[in-house]
């Protein structure tokens, strides 16, 4: 929970840098000016919220004066609330008291990527006055004990042990009462939220009304108090909300296809498709489930989005919890793009395709993106550079393909295998090979195909020509202190051999000079 | 008329008979409608589930190509993708296809869309899928090892499939055990010492592989072929004049010539 005390003038000095302090706002209130908000300099000059404007001008002379625009400031700070979207997204503005000023934040699960809650509250405090805000917030574990905290004590985290002693000590004020309440309570003598929670229930009803012990029971975590998140980083989403909570999957992915079909409406009238889908199960405890796939193409049919959703939670498997049910079900779009309404014609034929674009889509919802995948060219000498496989979905053609009269294998294995060879030194072909325990005599071998390594990308120092000697009061050239390059050593020869019984294989020498260098030879690809 | 003529227009009677039932053809009959264009090595239809054997791993190059060069013959405008499926762990055992190597064979990688799933059961699964679409024009299912999903319920299921839609399904398997199967088409593949290289006779030639077929039926009388590759198809060899050099190490399997009268019979081998 995050206080603002002074959060409208605070607001309004930022965006207007020219206002003078002190600043004071007014409203019109049972037929009086009043004032609505303060700043802090204000406040020092002894003006109070509730006081009357003339009094206020009267006593502080240089008093700059506004009128409080509800409507602008309480938009405003909806802006200001999606913003801590950041630290969590599962943001609310509390309207009980003020609809500005009060800021929720679920942070369950979240802390922890700000290095605790302690660092988390010290990180968003610090941010907001640096920005100039008065603000004040706690960590509590329950909404109402956090809304207390922050208004009626110094900032903290509050641990849930130590819930009921900080709390007791607090004023009743801080249960967020009416004025006629805190009244009551006041002149009865009950002043601290502990004196109120040793009193017998019923007469305190009677006296004061159930919104007491509801207050008090939410403080304490008795009673759930539900935070409406705002939460629309969608623009465009259906959501189905259910008196009965629901738990079984096929239930969800039947309400998902509902709201298939009415999201599909609405994209459809404005001439649009998505190509990502976000489908959030809210839980009754607070939880929110997302799952999300993804469409190669634009899309709003129902029918492949709700397939997609069937395969991407078939790969949910255990994952899947609905706790104790899921009262909301949101889908989403976004990645959204024109996409015109199609005419099907009777003589047009099919786009294949769109075919293969949804059946990549399918299996990669059920099968993960990393699964279908494609050889996408890379500009590289290297065998194993010059293909790359990418996810199906995202592939875009790369770079040229290579020539096709290279002698490549049909099959690479992803990481070379050493072998055992017999050739005649030093440059003699391949003549008997040993791979995986199996000995083959080669009778039949050509190459060999020499491919120097990239010095570029070695991280090492290549050197050209010798070094100059430096001639004497000349200052030296900088020279990195890398390893050197010796492209002997990093250089492959590539054979292709063939046994008696049609046994093709690609393999190569690792090292040019036995001399100079380490040499090993391995075995890279197959071809028949 | 002469016998495989008849055979032929029986066939596409019944192919049409089963159009204006709206029915998939009888799968048994696809494989008789293989045009055999000449002596050579019969051009196959789609929608065929065929099984490639090969004796040991080491020959997954050659039974890659083998299934590749089909597959090349399938592709057409409309059916524009080869699916090929292996299980993830087991790449660096077989090798994975690459890029550079299809271009050099003379098949377009970009029409080639790899699917590495974790387990056999979400392989079948995608090579369910993948066969149901009818943009794809061959599914690949390179499996390594014998697994037990993989049994004759499972074969006939995608045997229906392929039929149906009229996807070809190839299944690259390996060892020499045979588990009863639905597949059309059987073949046992292995590699052959290439041709000749012109101007270097120490140098690898053309690719070359011996194939028998072992189950199934073709209008060529031929199960035995010696097979070499260019970048338009296959060539066909004189296999008989090459019968000395065979591989010794797997004769093939007794079965009985494929009787005429019997072509209306599924095998099962």
């Amino acid at each position: 929970m995050l206080f603002l005390p002074t959060w409208p003038t605070d607001y309004l000095k930022r965006r207007d840098g020219k206002l003078t302090t002190p600043l004071a706002l007014y409203e019109r209130i049972k037929g009086g000016l009043r004032l609505a908000a303060i700043d802090a300099e204000a406040g020092r000059a002894g003006l109070s919220v509730g006081q009357n404007l003339a009094d206020a001008r009267a006593m502080v002379p240089g008093l700059t004066v506004l009128e409080l625009d509800r409507p602008l400031l309480e938009a405003a700070f909806a802006d200001f609330a999606d913003w801590h979207s950041n630290a969590s997204p599962l943001v609310a503005v509390m309207h009980d008291v003020a609809g500005f000023g009060d800021l929720v934040l679920d942070i369950t699960g979240v802390a922890h990527l700000f290095g605790g809650e302690r660092a988390m509250l010290a990180m968003l405090l610090t941010r907001l006055r640096e920005l100039g805000y008065a603000v004040s917030g706690a960590i509590a574990p329950t909404i109402g004990a956090a809304w207390a905290v922050s208004h009626f004590a110094r900032s903290q985290v509050v641990e849930p042990p130590d819930l009921d002693r900080v709390l007791d000590a607090l004023p009743a004020a801080a249960l967020r009462l009416d004025a006629a309440q805190i009244a009551g309570l006041t002149q009865m003598g009950l002043k601290a939220i502990g004196q109120l929670r040793s009193r017998e229930r019923k007469p305190l009803q009677a006296r004061f009304g159930v919104s007491l012990l509801l207050r008090l029971d939410q403080a304490f975590g008795h009673i759930e108090e539900r935070m409406t998140p705002r939460l629309p980083p969608a623009e465009r989403y259906a959501e189905r909300r259910f008196a009965d909570p629901i738990g079984l999957m096929d239930d969800v992915l039947m309400t998902a296809h509902d709201l298939a079909i009415q999201l599909a409406i609405r994209l459809e009238t404005e001439g649009l498709g998505g190509q990502a889908f976000h489908l959030f199960l809210y839980r009754v405890d607070h939880q929110v489930m997302t799952l999300s796939v993804n469409s190669a193409r634009l899309s709003r049919d129902p029918e492949h989005i709700t397939k997609l959703f069937t395969h991407r939670s078939e790969r949910l498997e255990g994952a899947y919890d609905a706790g104790f049910g899921i009262d909301m079900i949101r889908l989403a779009v976004s990645s959204v793009g024109a996409l015109d309404a199609a005419q099907l014609g009777a003589f047009t034929q099919r786009d294949a395709t769109e075919d293969l674009d949804q059946l990549h889509d399918r299996m990669s919802s059920r099968l993960g993106p990393m699964v279908v995948l494609r050889t996408q060219f890379q500009a590289s000498h290297i065998p194993e550079r010059a293909a790359r496989l990418v996810p199906a979905i995202a592939h875009v053609p790369g770079d040229d393909q290579p020539r096709p009269d290279l002698v490549r294998p049909l099959r690479l294995l992803p990481a070379p295998e050493t072998i055992l060879i017999n050739a005649e030194v030093p440059d003699g072909l391949p003549a008997s090979m040993i791979w995986r325990r199996i000995s083959y005599r080669l009778i039949k071998a050509s190459g060999p195909e020499r491919l120097g390594a990239e010095w570029w990308r070695s991280g090492q120092r290549l050197q050209l020509v010798p070094q100059e000697v430096p001639k004497k009061g000349e200052q030296k050239p900088y020279i990195p202190n890398l390893a050197r390059f010796t492209p002997d050593a990093v250089s492959r020869d590539y054979y292709v051999v063939e046994d008696a019984d049609g046994h093709r294989f690609w393999i190569y020498r690792q090292g040019l000079d036995p001399t100079q260098s380490e040499i090993g030879w391995y075995l890279h690809g197959i071809f028949s | 008329m002469s016998l495989p003529d008849r055979q032929q227009r029986l066939a596409a009677l019944r192919d049409t008979i089963a159009d204006i039932e709206r029915k998939p053809v009888l799968a048994e009959r696809r494989s008789v409608l293989a045009a055999a264009p000449g002596d050579g090595f019969p051009l196959l239809a789609g929608g065929l589930l065929q099984e490639i054997f090969t004796d040991e791993r080491r020959n997954s190059g050659a039974i890659l190509g083998f299934a590749l060069a089909q597959a090349k013959s399938l592709l057409s405008e409309k059916r524009c993708a080869v699916i090929y499926l292996q299980l993830g762990k087991q790449s660096q055992e077989m090798g994975l296809p690459y890029g550079p190597g299809l271009l050099s064979f003379g098949f377009d990688p970009a029409s080639l869309i790899l699917v590495r799933p974790a387990n056999m059961v979400e392989l079948l699964w995608a090579a369910e899928e993948a066969l149901a679409c009818k943009a794809v024009a061959a599914v690949i299912a390179d499996i390594a090892d014998q697994p037990k999903v993989l049994d004759f319920t499972a074969s006939r299921r995608l045997n229906l499939r392929a039929a149906s839609s009229g996807t070809s399904f190839l299944l690259l398997r390996y060892g020499t055990t045979r588990e009863a199967s639905a597949a059309h088409l059987r073949w046992r593949l292995t590699p052959a010492l290439s041709a000749r290289k012109r101007f270097d006779h120490l140098a690898p030639g053309p690719l070359r592989w011996r194939v028998q077929l072992e189950k199934g039926v073709l209008l060529t009388q031929q199960t035995e072929w010696l097979l070499g590759w260019t970048q338009n198809g296959f060539t066909t060899l004189d296999a008989a004049n090459r019968a000395a050099n065979r591989h010794a190490a797997g004769a093939p399997l007794p079965r009985a010539v494929p009787a005429h009268l019997a072509d209306g019979l599924s095998e099962t081998a």
